[in-house]
């Protein structure tokens, strides 16, 4: 469950909040990626975030509940047939915000919120512990300082493993990217 | 209106104004094609070329946004 908002609202009140966020929201569907505020990218994550989820149930219920908020049909139906069959795998975290630095004339946090369209690669969180405490346990008889170079061998050679994984969706990435230039060019301005 | 009853010291203003100081940022030394590069944590770098134009911004090895 999204962590409910502290302080006032976004714009000036509670409907021009819902409003400002739904239209950030549709914004970032057509686009993919959009530059905003760090404030408003926090608070339109799990706005987004719930339509995503909305999109990958699919059916007409779902369709009705999101058309509530976005009002457009088309960004509505893009969402549906384009966005939720690439995070269909998924399980939560469809957004990804970005610092950028701070915009001239307020010295607002700006932001990149771009979704998350990469396929997902599985984390292997239970091989690394295993594989730097295994040898470290089966050598500390034999010499105490062997064991420890070996682990951070080990440890640096899973490193490299797992930038070599994360790496390879980024190239993906920077290809689809370079697809939608032209449409982040134009929502850059 | 409101007015100053007394002249500001001149050690007062100075005790103020040597409060006023710059902070060193934290900077993240990172290691590319052998080259020591110091930059900003949690913040997306600005890609040039070797005319020193702007390209777009990256973070993480990944296309971030255009400048």
């Amino acid at each position: 469950m999204p962590k409910p908002t502290k302080g006032p609202r976004l714009g000036g009140g509670p409907a021009h909040e819902r409003l400002l966020l739904a239209n950030l929201a549709a914004a970032l569907f057509t686009h993919k990626s959009i530059k905003t505020t760090e404030t408003k990218a926090k608070r339109l994550r799990p706005v987004a975030e719930r339509l995503i989820t909305f999109a990958k149930r699919g059916d007409l219920h779902a369709r009705r509940r999101v058309l509530g908020v976005i009002g457009d049909k088309s960004v509505v139906h893009e969402l549906f047939t384009e966005i939720a069959p690439l995070v269909a795998e998924r399980d939560g975290g469809y957004t990804r915000i970005t610092k950028l630095g701070f915009r001239k004339g307020d010295n607002a946090s700006m932001v990149q919120i771009e979704l998350v369209l990469e396929p997902v690669t599985p984390k292997r969180k239970s091989a690394k512990p295993a594989a730097a405490a295994a040898p470290a346990e089966a050598e500390a008889e034999v010499v105490e300082e062997a064991p420890a170079e070996e682990t951070t061998t080990d440890a640096a050679a899973d490193e490299t493993g797992t930038d070599e994984t994360t790496e390879a969706p980024a190239e993906e990435s920077t290809e689809a990217a370079a697809d939608e230039a032209p449409a982040e060019e134009k929502d850059a301005k | 209106m409101a007015v100053p009853k007394r002249k500001k010291s001149r050690s007062n203003t100075h005790a103020r104004r040597s409060q006023w100081k710059a902070e060193i940022p934290t900077l993240v030394k990172t290691i590319e094609n052998g080259k020591t590069t110091y930059s900003l944590p949690h913040r997306a770098k600005v890609v040039e070329d070797s005319a020193g134009t702007a390209l777009f911004l990256e973070y993480k090895g990944r296309k971030v946004a255009d400048v």
